[in-house]
């Protein structure tokens, strides 16, 4: 065995550690550096506006007038339509990959889910305004719109840039997060739990149902937030597809009206705002986006946490 | 003691991909009585065993062919897989509760799959399936427990009573042993004796004398091969196979 110098492998043991802890701190620093810029660059907002920025219902830039809350309620619906929708769906995909499918046709179907992961937002944007929105304009909405269009949710005019079609467009962007994660969770399913179950005489559903899903559900708990973490913050292929209207929901509630999110909000107006005010009201847009991202991740944290000291886990 | 046959296997191959696990075995599982399954490592015991619950199948690229006739009935055509699986219960190497139920609810986890039993039935079954596996006394403070909270010897005879509840007219066990400390060995044991009173119980075990204190029967499996197949006094005091003779008495395996 070659003589090892000790103390050489000390020293290099120790600049090691720093340049971990150093690089962790940035991580940190960046994270503090990013917020204290969002709540400084907001500050004339925060403070003219005050808290009728979080209460107010219109956006008036020649007026002065920044009330978030189409924006908030745009950005909160859109993203937890998407999220539910997606759940039965990636699950579906994933207990069919997991229990189902053959082996050619997992390689296909992974090799699927990966592309439509990889897809640039922009182009999920181009796709639902010139492809899907016209799809679901003549076949969706005018149907619903015609049947039961009395009910304000579904009430007409038929557009097809609508909270609809952008709910749409973000659960196909949710669902490869969604169902990816939970095939490598469902896979992990020990298996002699499986045996176990199978050997009571139980049907491959039962066992994704009984042994499977509880296994990994907090797993899947975590993907779910994830996955609304990317609806949340997915602005290209919104501003594209959502209509970018502050009439949603107050002016009207219908489902097929176009509405606008934080982040599309943001998107459309940053350049060409002038006054300081605007700037700091867009700003301080992002910053509610990023708390209310925080928000989310900290009770799902929590949550999960909660369930671990329950003990089953 | 020879009662009646209650599993007749017939010509029963078994493959893993291309290689041949199990060659031609037939054997006749008499009812209500212990038999004990032997032989070294990578003989095909567990294939075997697998093979009578259909669970050998579970496995990618492994298949079956042959006869397992359970009370005349072959449970490969015969009947549901699923059935098959409901009559013959299976205790596995490690026990494996299911740890997000509780210990009640392990016992009854098949019985809730049926869903043909009302909740205090359940709580019933529960109680006489611990009972009957000695589990009771120790444990009846902790039924609403998670079931992985109990000991290795408590888990395993846990899963044996998850396997009763289900009134499988044969129990196969896969080494229930071979993880557990020795006085939960000797309490196992005790229960296999005790089980056989109701009904069929195929035991592997790489433990030879324990296949001497507790079956009737002893099977001797080597490459694949049912080498002997006897009662277990035969096997052990004058075994007609030399290969036989040589792996009881330690010589190899």
């Amino acid at each position: 065995m070659p003589r090892r110098n000790s103390r050489f492998f000390n020293l290099q043991d120790s600049v090691f550690k720093y340049l971990l802890i150093g690089v962790s701190a940035f991580v940190v620093l960046l994270f503090i550096t990013l917020f204290y810029m969002l709540i400084d660059r907001s500050f004339p907002s925060i403070s003219i506006n005050g808290l009728s920025t979080l209460t107010g219902t219109v956006w008036n830039s020649a007026a002065g007038i920044f009330g978030a809350v189409p924006a908030i309620a745009g950005t909160l619906f859109s993203a937890v339509i998407a999220t539910l929708f997606a759940i039965p769906i990636s699950l579906g995909v994933a207990i069919y990959f997991t229990e189902y499918a053959p082996s050619r046709i997992k390689s296909v179907l992974s090799l699927f889910i990966d592309l439509l992961a990889a897809i640039p937002s922009v182009i999920y944007g181009i796709w639902g305004l010139w492809v899907i929105s016209p799809l679901i304009k003549i076949y969706v909405q005018q149907p619903i719109v015609g049947a039961i269009g009395f009910i304000p949710i579904f009430a007409g005019p038929a557009y097809g840039l609508s909270i609809f079609l952008a709910s749409m467009i973000l659960t196909i962007m949710v669902i490869p997060i969604i169902s990816s994660l939970s095939i490598e969770l469902l896979g992990g399913t020990p298996p002699s739990l499986r045996e176990g179950l199978i050997s009571l005489g139980a049907t491959k559903w039962e066992t994704v149902r009984h042994v499977g899903i509880p296994f990994a559900r907090l797993g899947i708990f975590s993907a779910i937030i994830l996955g609304l973490g990317r609806a949340l913050g997915e602005t290209m292929a919104v501003t594209m597809v959502i209509g970018n209207s502050y009439l949603w929901p107050f002016e009207t509630s219908s489902l097929f009206a176009p509405a606008t999110t934080i982040t599309s909000k943001i998107a459309s107006e940053l350049y060409e705002a002038t006054s300081t005010l605007h700037i700091a009201s867009l700003i301080e847009l992002a910053l509610i986006l990023l708390v209310i991202t925080l928000l989310i991740n900290t009770v799902a944290r929590l949550i999960i946490n909660r369930t671990i000291k329950r003990g089953y886990y | 003691m020879s009662n009646s046959t209650k599993l007749d296997i017939q010509n029963l191959n078994a493959w893993f991909c291309e290689k041949h696990a199990l060659k031609n075995v037939n054997v006749k599982i008499p009812d209500k009585e212990v038999v004990a399954v032997i032989g070294p490592s990578g003989c095909g015991k567990s294939t075997f065993v697998r093979c009578i619950n259909r669970m050998h199948e579970l496995i990618p690229g492994a298949k079956a062919s042959g006869k397992a006739l359970l009370d005349g009935v072959d449970v490969y055509g015969g009947m549901d897989v699923m059935d098959v699986r409901r009559k013959i219960g299976m205790v596995f190497q490690k026990p494996n509760p299911f740890p997000n139920m509780s210990v009640a609810d392990n016992v009854v986890a098949g019985l809730k799959l049926v869903g043909t039993h009302s909740k205090k039935e359940l709580a019933e079954i529960a109680e006489e399936r611990l009972k009957s596996v000695g589990l009771w006394e120790e444990i009846k403070d902790e039924l609403k427990k998670s079931g992985a909270s109990l000991s290795g010897g408590q888990q395993q005879r846990l899963c044996i009573a998850r396997a009763l509840a289900m009134n499988p007219e044969v129990i196969l066990m896969d080494e229930p042993t071979s993880a557990l400390d020795p006085a939960s060995t000797a309490k196992l044991e005790e229960l296999v004796k005790k089980l056989k009173n109701e009904i069929s119980v195929v035991i592997i075990t790489h433990n030879v004398s324990q296949a001497a204190r507790i079956s009737d029967m002893t099977a001797f499996f080597y490459l694949g091969e049912l080498v002997e197949f006897d009662e277990t006094r035969n096997i052990f005091e004058h075994p007609k196979n030399p290969l036989t003779e040589r792996y009881i008495t330690g010589r190899f395996g």
